[in-house]
């Protein structure tokens, strides 16, 4: 059957490579200043400095509307609009990061019109997908397949966390930090806790934080262990349950909070447009501004311990709404509901980032290997563009259900169920050097062709 | 071999570690993860003094008869790793402090 094929479902393998190597960047293009910086070489100028105390003024204690009726705060604000000021970014957990969010966000909370659902990140976007795939790569590399099908990896990643002095000090110092009880009317003292969990989160490699978080599981023990990673009882829960746009406001009060929002709505938002459901196919992106909510008023965690279906929830609920409920369920659904962070933390857990290669290998790129099967859409779904996520999803959950066994070439990239954990479809995932393994060997192949490419690329 | 075997009984006093399960620890606690025990090991031939050659002289000519001493140093903890926490098998957290030891000594 011949298809139409769609340029944002197929990527010729130039495309890809490119997503790949770096952030989409149009010629020219160099990583944006951070807004500290931009702020040091503002004040070096005076016209440039003197507009940016002119924007503070404007925005300390009074609201929006004053400020953009005001002539003189508006004209600074257009000035500031052709400064580095503008466009300038952080970085998490850089020296001076609430420094540099209260610059970022005294320009952007000017420019934006009225409260947004989504606002922009005013973190740098994840750095070069290369980096992330090595990184995922020697997690996994270390795991021997035939021991990971009876273990949990729960405690295998308690097991790693501990064996290392710095993991362990950080996440003894909030364990037992969050697990301390003040009175028998205070369980604990959540905001020492969250600062805790905010130092494990930020200090900590992903390495170890990410498995602890996102571990696979097949029984509830480990689900249990799962869920209880970020101590619930203290950090999660508590005695109400506020409504989500209320915590969403006391969220976007605060700088860090509101920053780190914006990161996971720019990096987790479900879309239509990728394989994976993922921005830019980017799961370690989603993951980390995740992570990056962990501390903070909106909080996620797993709502149960169970196994077969993963539920992601900040603290609140939608009761109480009013006539915002629309907007209360769709925010409440980017955590419960989200395609993109479930299949990040599914493919996490199966130690399975998939980078979508291309349909039809372009001829002219002769080192892929011949044999090389791309992961593609089941035929019956690829027509459809716009049903395509769900379309995915369902075939995967049917083929659970009918107790089927996927086939590989067809569907491995496609389900990360925990289910298939314990088909045989995994060994050959986790082994970088079987034969038949298709994502191992896949994967190779596509570091093959990232070093052919770039190495001329970056002019050698 | 057997030489091999005596040098290492004699290996002077140092940091060792083994990876044991907290249940293993004998502490009450009821957990599968696993943590890194320190302990101190070896002997501390090298470091006796004029107080431990003095000490035994007292007791070898009946001076000290009753009391309990130890005439030779003896390879302890100088100081003790940071607290270690874990979840147990009823998902409950506890913090255990001075559980591993961070630097040896003969004392």
């Amino acid at each position: 059957t011949s298809l139409p094929r769609s340029p944002l479902l197929s990527p010729g393998p130039d495309e890809t490579l490119r997503a790949l190597a770096a952030p989409p960047s149009p010629p020219g293009w160099r990583a944006p200043l951070d807004c500290v910086r931009a702020n040091e070489q503002c004040a070096a100028e005076p016209g440039c400095s003197s507009r940016y105390r002119t924007l503070r003024q404007c925005l300390a204690g009074r609201d929006r509307n004053t400020l953009l009726a005001n002539r003189e705060c508006q004209l600074a604000l257009e000035v500031l609009q052709e400064s580095a000021l503008h466009g300038c970014r952080c970085k998490r957990g850089m020296k001076k990061e609430l420094q540099c969010l209260q610059i970022y966000w005294s320009i952007h909370l000017g420019l934006a019109e009225g409260e947004e659902f989504y606002e922009a990140s005013p973190y740098e976007p994840a750095t070069s997908r290369l980096s992330d795939i090595f990184r995922l790569a020697s997690i996994f590399s270390g795991m021997e397949p035939a021991t990971t099908s009876k273990s949990n990896h729960c405690l295998d990643a308690a097991k790693a966390c501990n064996l290392n002095d710095n993991c362990k000090r950080l996440r003894s110092a909030y364990i037992s930090t969050c697990s301390r009880e003040l009175s028998p009317s205070e369980p604990c003292s959540r905001r020492k806790c969250h600062k805790a969990l905010r130092q494990f989160f930020d200090r900590v490699p992903g390495e170890f934080t990410f498995r602890l978080l996102f571990c696979s599981c097949k029984d509830p023990a480990c689900a249990e262990r799962r869920r209880q990673t970020i101590v619930p009882s203290c950090s999660y829960q508590d005695k109400e349950k506020p409504n989500c746009l209320d915590l969403r406001g006391a969220c976007r009060a605060d700088h860090l909070c509101r920053s780190r929002l914006a990161d996971f709505h720019t990096n987790c938002q479900a879309t239509f447009q990728s394989l994976t459901s993922c921005p830019g196919d980017n799961f370690q992106a989603c993951l980390g501004s995740y992570v990056g909510l962990i501390g903070f008023d909106i909080t996620p965690n797993y709502v149960d311990a169970s196994t077969t279906s993963i539920t992601i929830s900040p603290w609140c609920s939608c009761k109480g709404s009013g006539n915002m409920e629309e907007e209360c369920e769709k925010f409440l659904r980017d955590f419960t509901e989200n395609p993109c962070l479930r299949n990040a933390i599914q493919a996490f857990g199966n130690g399975t980032d998939v980078i979508p290669a291309p349909k039809n290998p372009n001829p002219a790129a002769t080192v892929l290997p011949k044999a090389e099967k791309s992961p593609a859409l089941p035929d019956d779904v690829n027509d459809s563009n716009t049903a395509y996520d769900t379309s995915v999803i369902s075939t995967c959950t049917s083929l659970q259900e009918q107790g089927l066994k996927p086939n590989k070439s067809k569907e491995q990239s496609l389900c990360y169920s925990e289910a298939q954990l314990t088909t045989d479809v995994m060994p050959d995932q986790k082994s970088f050097t079987d034969p038949k393994g298709g994502s191992g060997r896949q994967r190779q192949s596509w570091l093959l062709l990232l070093v052919a490419v770039l190495v001329p690329a970056l002019g050698l | 071999s057997r030489r091999k075997r005596a040098r290492a009984r004699h290996k002077p006093c140092e940091l060792r570690e083994l990876e044991v399960s907290v249940s293993e620890l004998g502490l009450g606690y009821e957990s599968d993860e696993t943590v890194l025990f320190r302990y101190c090991s070896g002997t501390c031939e090298a470091a006796v003094r004029s107080y431990d050659l003095s000490l035994k002289s007292m007791r070898s000519r009946r001076k000290i008869r009753k009391e309990k001493i130890r005439a030779r140093p003896c390879c302890r903890p100088l100081a003790y790793d940071d607290d270690v926490s874990f979840l147990d098998a009823y998902n409950r957290y506890y913090t255990v402090n001075e559980l591993s030891a961070k630097e040896c000594g003969c004392v």
